[in-house]
């Protein structure tokens, strides 16, 4: 989950002509036709408890905390997965409901160990937090009953992230995230009932079908799925919007920092690229940030036997528009061109170009990811037209196909969900 | 042979749309259980991933990963049979094959199991015998269809 | 001249030992020279009677039973093929009075037929159905046909069958599914599986129905795996009714297409709930879906879908032969049609016994089933499988009829009843509800899924007198917690033979 707490309207958002306005706690609100009740409420600035919902995941129904009462009708339906209609008058809060959720949290709580202090999310988990909004006050099912965390064993095999069995609530949403977000089907529920249990399948995270792109631990309530790094180094105080720099696509992200060390990166919901997913890379390979070999100043030497010398950027710039003019004039005009790397974005790109077009004077421009996503662009060209690298997720309604040798591992992001 | 198996319930029910069930029970019903090299070989020929399967395979009492013994008996204990005294039946089980219910007996012998309803509510209490629905049981009875189980191995050894 | 010899093929037959019974006849029958036709049979119905062995007499058919392997010498020798007397002799099985009574609509062919002969069941008014079906105008004409019957669905939630059927045929979209849920798995209830074993055309005949009322090209049964014999059964009826052309592309040369594909379940109460059988039809885990969508809209690989239960389909041909009037004629109040009700557990003549709605469970457990088995008295009966109340004998006297049962705390459910003597405990009973649904649950939604575990040890706390109050309250609670909160009725539903243990017989919570 996002550390630093951002609104999370429980179920994805509707897009429809249609607009359909109903009242939830006496406030009137409208929204697009499909969207669930429990959106509905958010967007009228009420907050129904939940646990299974969250916006990047397709309404489940399981966790029965955000059961709401709707005027007219018998029960006590799911704001998640009731669908907002004309009308409506639906209430949130009232005694029956409060008793309702309570009962469910005090058995959530029956099944879960209580050691909130030592738990790596302490302070960032959702199922504490809704015990305090439901007002749970005890647990009259005592200890010794049948439950999941006295013998639960710790998957650490992913390098990435622990799993942790015993902290789990069963809400499927890690299922769900692996499903909806990623497509990868790597986890599942195994067995059913009270038994019912996360799995990897019958084999632990290490050698599950996992791509450990974080979808998972991102979508997970409480402490079950969660960072190594946070594990190690505990939670972040606050973050920074940045860019992931790994290749073109751009996926946004934020930086979570303890004082001026980031301890987790989180996709951002936002970004326009990558609408809250990420690949592995991004999400989980960023000790490059602070390693000892990272270059981070401009350097410069004029033979291979010479050691580099730390240099300004003015200087820096300076000597290599003077190599490239020495090397024009003593060799031809077509003496040096420009390749661009595959994590350039398309502007980059198009800015070297222009470069070697406009001002070395020849067409020497390449480009690396013409070699590596050839038989992606041939596909994108024939398919659609322009074979443009692919550099934002591709909406759900457009039917894509691509020739390449592996689209989902050389951008996996933006062509996860459409697997 | 677990491998011919896999293939021939893959080539019976493989081409079903949503047919993973049909196809599990193809290797069931050959082999008496999911052996784990058919998680793989089904995920692969039905593109599905292999936690996919493997959650479907753990959800369905039907399908057990390990082999079972040589014979399966399962005795109902839902209500029907137990007002006619099958919780009786079913303690007087564990303790002739040494074994709970969900177990092996230790000679490979008999796989006891429980069910839940067999349709035989009118001739309780009722259980499955490989296969073999037997109603109006009493302890005798029973006690009868074990010796006829259990015998062939004691006779081995 | 050929004696005609029924011994019946259905399971519960075979499980007394019907196939024995059947070899040592011919075995006798060829030893005395006499020429015997052995015909395996439905069920009549009349289980404590199984093996129940029928000979056609001038007559008409001459019950014997229940016969052993070891009565059949002396049935010879009171030459029973010519309907000689003997203590096993019941008379004509039509004047038997259990049968006698019944209003046999669904059933009208159990037991008379051989389930497989396609010759017998035409004879018996088989096709009928289809024909007028066939014959009716639009599909829309079929569905307002069954929205007159009155036909409300059997499977327990008593939905009106026609109005199902008007929103799946109103539903945009080429491809739609019909739907037979076969999952019968409350104990208690056999109908489904005597009436696949004893007349599975009927069944047939009914999905096809559906499948051109709606539209639907294409039937799925799922049939629980418990039920092997039925599975035969119903195989060898699809191919037989394919090979007589009436299904496939052509059904009776209407030009009108309908197949059917049996699909064995995996041992999971839970996929008799309709999403989750659908779930399990898709080759997925039995998980409940939430609803909305309603599978009439999007159900089946997301497109429109009829989904009813074995004896709500079983009773359509019946309505469209005999018209929606002869079929709303029967039964009470909303409850319109007869209902096939089942008497198991603890009693003396269990059985089938189908009537029209309205009639009693004092006329049922008593005047029908005889009281217990045991002769002790009858301490609760349980109606409507695991997830109905038990029932003291102050209620025995409420009319069968949803509305009216349901008001007096009962659950018809799907006509299933467990009478148990005055030797149960009903904490057990209790106790065993929440073990069930701890067994048995999805594991989707908390209250089911944990609640029903929870269940199992406050129950065991309050047996064992520890905190007897406190847990009661707490059981109560927990209870409320699942009627309330629980996704679907396993869990919803689950609450219900709880607390009408504790309203009904509190007295064995205090042991």
């Amino acid at each position: 989950m996002y550390s630093v707490k951002e609104p999370d309207a429980g179920t994805p958002e509707r897009k429809s002509s249609e607009q359909v306005t109903l009242e939830i706690d006496g406030h009137a609100v409208t929204v697009p036709a499909g969207t669930s009740v429990m959106r509905a409420a958010a967007d009228a600035g009420v907050r129904v408890p939940k646990l299974c919902a969250t916006e990047s995941l397709e309404a489940f129904g399981s966790c029965r905390l955000c059961l709401v009462q709707i005027e007219g009708r018998r029960g006590y339906p799911a704001s998640c997965t009731t669908i907002a209609e004309p009308g409506m008058k639906v209430r949130t809060q009232s005694d029956p409901l409060a008793k309702l959720r309570r009962g469910v949290m005090e058995m959530y709580i029956s099944d879960h160990p209580l050691d909130c202090l030592t738990c790596p999310t302490n302070g960032n988990c959702e199922l504490q937090e809704q015990a305090g909004v439901v007002g749970l006050r005890e647990v009259r099912y005592g200890e010794g009953g049948a439950n999941h965390f006295k013998k639960a064993e710790k998957d650490t095999s992913n390098p990435y992230f622990d799993f942790d069995p015993a902290k789990c609530i069963a809400c499927s949403r890690c299922v769900r995230a692996c499903e909806e977000v990623q497509g990868t089907f790597a986890l599942t529920l195994q067995g059913r009932g009270f038994e019912s249990k996360i799995a990897s399948g019958n084999t632990d995270f290490k050698s599950s079908e996992c791509v450990s792109c974080g979808a998972c631990v991102q979508a997970c309530p409480t402490a079950t799925l969660v960072e190594k790094s946070i594990v190690e180094r505990g939670q972040p105080d606050h973050s920074v919007v940045t860019t992931c720099a790994y290749c073109g696509v751009g996926c946004s992200f934020r930086a979570e920092v303890k004082g001026s060390e980031v301890v987790r990166m989180v996709p951002n919901k936002d970004g326009h690229a990558n609408h809250g997913h990420s690949c592995v890379k991004g999400r989980f390979a960023w000790g490059y940030a602070t390693h000892k070999d990272r270059i981070t100043k401009p350097m410069i030497r004029s033979s291979i036997r010479d050691p580099w010398r730390e240099v300004s950027w003015d200087e820096a710039i300076a000597y290599a528009a003077s190599e490239f003019k020495r090397i024009q004039a003593e060799h031809g005009r077509g003496a040096v061109g420009g390749i661009t790397s595959s994590r350039c974005t398309n502007e980059e790109t198009y800015l070297v170009q222009k470069l070697v077009r406009a001002a070395f004077g020849n067409n020497n421009v390449d480009t690396c990811a013409r070699v590596c996503h050839s038989p992606t662009g041939y596909g994108l060209k024939t398919t659609l037209g322009e074979s443009a690298a692919p550099r934002t997720s591709t909406p759900s309604s457009t039917p894509t196909s691509s020739s390449s040798s592996a689209p989902t591992r050389r951008t996996p992001t933006p062509c996860s969900p459409r697997r | 042979m677990s491998s011919d198996a896999i293939d021939q319930a893959l080539a019976a029910s493989g081409h079903l749309p949503g047919g993973l069930l049909q196809v599990l029970h193809g290797i069931a019903d050959r082999l008496g259980h999911i052996p784990a090299e058919a998680i793989g070989r089904v995920a692969a020929a039905l593109n599905l991933s292999r936690a996919e399967v493997h959650g479907v395979v753990s959800f369905y009492h039907d399908f057990r990963s390990e082999p079972p013994g040589r014979h399966i008996l399962k005795l109902c204990r839902a209500e029907a049979c137990q007002a006619m005294g099958s919780e009786a039946l079913a303690g007087a089980l564990e303790r002739r094959l040494g074994c709970k219910f969900g177990e092996t007996s230790a000679d490979r012998a008999v796989t006891l199991e429980p069910v839940y309803c067999l349709g035989n509510c009118a001739a309780a209490p009722s259980l499955l015998l490989d296969g073999q629905l037997r109603g109006r049981l009493t302890g005798e009875r029973l006690d009868r269809l074990v010796d006829t189980l259990v015998a062939p191995a004691e006779e081995r050894a | 001249m050929t004696h005609i010899v029924y011994v019946p093929i259905d399971a519960t037959a075979r499980s007394v030992g019907a196939d024995d019974v059947a070899a040592a006849i011919a075995r006798e029958a060829a030893a005395r020279g006499e020429p015997v036709q052995i015909v395996r049979n439905g069920t009549r119905g009349l289980c404590w009677l199984e093996p129940l062995v029928e000979v056609v007499t001038p007559a008409g058919r001459v019950a014997y039973g229940p016969v052993d392997v070891a009565d059949v010498a002396s049935l010879f020798a009171a030459d029973f093929l010519r309907g000689g007397a003997h203590p096993l002799a019941h008379g004509r099985t039509d004047d038997i009075t259990w049968l006698k009574g019944q209003e046999r609509l669904t059933f009208a062919r159990v037991g008379l037929t051989d389930p497989l002969s396609l010759a017998d069941y035409k004879e018996h008014g088989g096709l009928r159905g289809l024909r007028a079906a066939l014959s009716a105008k639009t599909g829309s004409d079929i569905v307002e046909e069954l929205v007159r019957s009155g036909l409300r669905g059997r499977g327990g939630a008593a939905f009106p069958a026609g109005i199902k059927w008007r929103t799946v045929a109103g539903a945009p979209g080429p491809q739609k599914y019909v739907c037979c849920n076969a999952d019968e798995g409350d104990s208690g209830t056999f109908s489904d599986r005597m009436l696949m074993e004893g007349d599975p055309y009927v069944l047939l005949e009914g999905m096809t129905i559906a499948g051109l009322a709606v539209g639907a090209d294409q039937g799925y049964i799922y049939l629980r795996s418990e039920y092997p014999d039925a599975e035969r059964t119903l195989m060898a009826a699809i191919e037989a009714a394919r090979a007589a052309g009436w299904l496939g592309r052509d059904v009776l040369g209407s030009g009108r297409a309908f197949d059917i594909e049996l699909r064995r379940g995996a041992g999971a109460y839970i996929c008799g709930e309709e999403t989750a059988m659908l779930e399990s039809l898709e080759g997925k885990r039995g998980m409940v879906r939430p609803k909305p969508p309603l599978p009439a809209i999007s159900g089946l690989f997301g497109k429109p879908t009829v989904i009813n239960n074995v004896i709500t389909l079983a009773s359509v041909p019946i309505i469209l032969d005999r018209g929606a009037q002869f079929y709303a004629d029967y039964g009470m109040g909303r409850s319109r049609g007869t209902l096939p009700f089942q008497l198991a557990g603890n009693i003396k003549r269990g059985g089938l016994v189908e009537k029209a709605f309205g009639l009693t469970l004092r006329e049922l457990v008593y005047d029908y089933g005889g009281g217990t088995a045991s002769g002790r008295p009858v301490r609760a009966v349980q109606v409507g499988g695991p997830l109905g109340p038990y029932l003291p004998e102050s209620k025995f006297d409420v009319p069968l009829d949803y509305e009216v049962f349901a008001a007096a705390g009962g659950m018809i459910g799907h006509g299933g009843l467990v009478v148990f003597d005055d030797t149960v405990d009903m904490a057990l009973m209790a106790r065993y509800a929440m073990e069930f649904c701890a067994i048995e649950s999805c594991g989707k939604c908390t209250p089911c899924r944990i609640g029903s575990t929870r269940g199992v040890e406050v129950i065991d706390r309050i047996r064992n007198n520890e905190r007897r109050g406190p847990n009661l309250a707490l059981l109560r609670d927990l209870c409320d917690t699942m009627t309330h909160g629980s996704l679907c009725a396993m869990g919803g539903l689950t609450p219900a033979p709880v607390l009408s243990a504790l309203e009904h017989f509190p007295e064995d919570f205090q042991r």
